[in-house]
């Protein structure tokens, strides 16, 4: 296994797959910069819950798209130079699903490391309110990981799949937004929706007082259930998606 | 001689068409075995097969004596070397890394890769990326990926396809020297009957997914045996009196064609044909080419 996985790592060689990770990372940051330029000191006292909140929203469609893209950026290089129809007499079929996945993980979990860093830094810099909440950060880590891992899985199967990448790429926007707008929907339905899990697996709540349009975040309880929902998606997913590749004639 | 690749009743079905139907390909070792055939006729889809990158709906494979399941495909396959349809290449990556790639893969000594693309003659361009190679270079890569771990038997699939004159020639050099050299076993796939026919000793011949002739390339010459044509003045009482004398005949066009026979026998059918005052005006010898054969048996026009 460890060769396979060396092997992803040569191709990508030259694909700038961390570069498509540091420029959503850079809109990440960005955009909580941005986020947090207009707050008082007394919303900065909130400032971890504001994050916390924040994050999983924006990861709704930050996430997906960094998914589709790597799953895509990993997969197109097979179909284009026809390299499944030799590397399945080498090694096993399921053994090159696998590679990708953890290959492919290794970017997901930078990306949320870098999100982490986005958040700790700016706490630090901006000296938020009370203690680090480091087991609620640490949370975030691990649900954005899981959220992440089973969305990744879904669309490398979808791009090891289909040779034509124009078929994951727009299934993964698509995702994206109908994840984000998820937060409308009733709790029942969101947690059939994949990309809804950043939302459902959130630490954070937010009241809005509409005659003060003062916010005011509070903790909540973790939805258990909601994360071994998706802990079965992600098992479901990836067996299919590995019984359908390995099934697939070349 | 033992044979290296054995199938019996091999199918494929896709649908309700058979593309691939009862095929029992015997390859010996030693030999380069042409397997020819029209386009579609199934010979991609049997490699394939072999190989297990398809799935038969019904028969058996055997590899090295061994029948092949799921279980020990990939064990069989160490020492198959394959260059199935198109080469297979990483585009953005240079000769020598998509090499090493597939040498890791395999498991196989690094050397290997500088040998290989000596084999091949590429160890100038092994640092070019393959993206920017010709056709032929990349199906000479496509090779040296398939001889990485000097296979005991190596499947090619249309090596030549899409290549020039002088690149055709250099592959066949190549291929024809691998038994020697290697004591490799080949199978070699294609469409032209005369690529076959320079390169193979042994040769199957599929038509519509069925395996419709089996033998040595020395046989299949035989089939192109002489024959005489010959035409008189008045064919239908010629085509009587041959009959009353138990001489096979076939009229064609103009021409009566009957089998090759001694001067002596010829002469005496031309007395006798005189003696009925039937004028004999032409005896021409004619021979069967490769290409009529070729075509007799797939039904198909011949691609030269």
């Amino acid at each position: 296994m460890s060769a396979a996985i060396g092997m992803e790592v040569l191709k990508t060689k030259g694909r700038k797959i961390w570069l498509v990770v540091a420029v959503m990372m850079a809109v990440q940051l960005l955009w909580a910069g941005w986020a947090i330029s207009n707050k008082d000191a007394n919303d900065l006292a909130q400032g971890w819950l504001f994050f916390l909140y924040q994050f999983p929203m924006l990861n709704c469609i930050i996430m997906p798209v960094i998914a589709a893209v790597v799953a895509s950026r990993l997969s197109d290089v097979e179909h284009k130079g026809q390299t499944f129809k030799l590397l399945e007499t080498i090694i096993p079929a399921q053994r090159i699903f696998a590679a990708k996945f953890i290959w492919g993980s290794i970017y997901m979990l930078g990306a949320a490391l870098g999100q982490l860093a986005i958040m700790i830094g700016m706490g630090f810099v901006l000296h938020f309110g009370g203690p680090v909440p480091w087991s609620a950060l640490a949370g975030y880590l691990f649900f954005t990981l899981v959220v992440s891992l089973t969305i990744y899985i879904f669309q490398q199967g979808v791009s090891m799949l289909v040779a034509n990448q124009m078929v994951p790429m727009t299934l993964g926007l698509v995702g994206g937004f109908i994840g984000l707008f998820s937060m409308f929907f009733p709790q029942g339905l969101q947690k059939l929706i994949l990309w809804s899990y950043y939302g459902v697996l959130m630490q954070v709540g937010m009241n809005w007082d509409e005659a003060t349009r003062a916010t005011d975040f509070y903790w909540t309880a973790i939805d258990w259930s909601g994360l071994g929902l998706i802990l079965v998606f992600f098992v479901l997913i990836y067996g299919i998606g590995r019984i359908l590749f390995v099934r697939k004639e070349v | 001689m033992s044979n290296i690749i054995e199938t019996e009743g091999l199918s494929k079905q896709y649908g309700n068409i058979y593309r691939v139907k009862d095929v029992d390909l015997k390859v010996p070792e030693g030999a380069i075995y042409g397997f020819l055939g029209p386009n579609g006729a199934g010979k991609s889809t049997t490699l394939k097969m072999i190989l297990g990158l398809a799935k038969p709906t019904e028969g058996e494979i055997a590899v090295f004596g061994k029948r092949v399941n799921s279980k020990n495909r990939l064990e069989n396959l160490k020492n198959v070397g394959s260059l199935i349809e198109s080469p297979s290449y990483y585009g953005h990556l240079t000769g020598e890394e998509n090499l090493r790639i597939f040498q890791t893969l395999r498991g196989v000594p690094k050397q290997n890769i500088t040998e290989v693309l000596k084999i091949v003659r590429l160890e100038n361009q092994q640092s070019k990326k393959v993206s920017q190679y010709s056709l032929g270079m990349k199906q000479r890569l496509g090779l040296a990926s398939a001889l990485l771990g000097y296979p005991r038997l190596l499947i090619l699939d249309e090596p030549t396809n899409g290549l020039d004159p002088a690149g055709i020639q250099e592959m066949r050099e190549l291929i024809q020297s691998l038994p020697q050299k290697f004591g490799m076993t080949v199978v070699v796939s294609s469409h032209l009957l005369s690529e076959i026919d320079q390169l193979a000793t042994r040769v199957g011949i599929i038509r519509e997914g069925e395996l419709v002739y089996q033998d040595s390339l020395t046989k299949l010459h035989q089939y192109s045996k002489q024959h005489l044509a010959v035409r008189t003045m008045n064919n239908e009482v010629t085509k009587s009196f041959l009959s009353q004398n138990g001489v096979a005949w076939e009229a064609e066009d103009d021409y009566l064609i009957i089998p090759q026979m001694k001067d002596t026998m010829m002469a005496e059918i031309s007395k006798a044909l005189g003696q009925n005052n039937i004028g004999l005006v032409r005896i021409e010898e004619r021979k069967k080419s490769l290409e009529d054969i070729f075509l007799e048996l797939t039904g198909t026009a011949v691609s030269l």
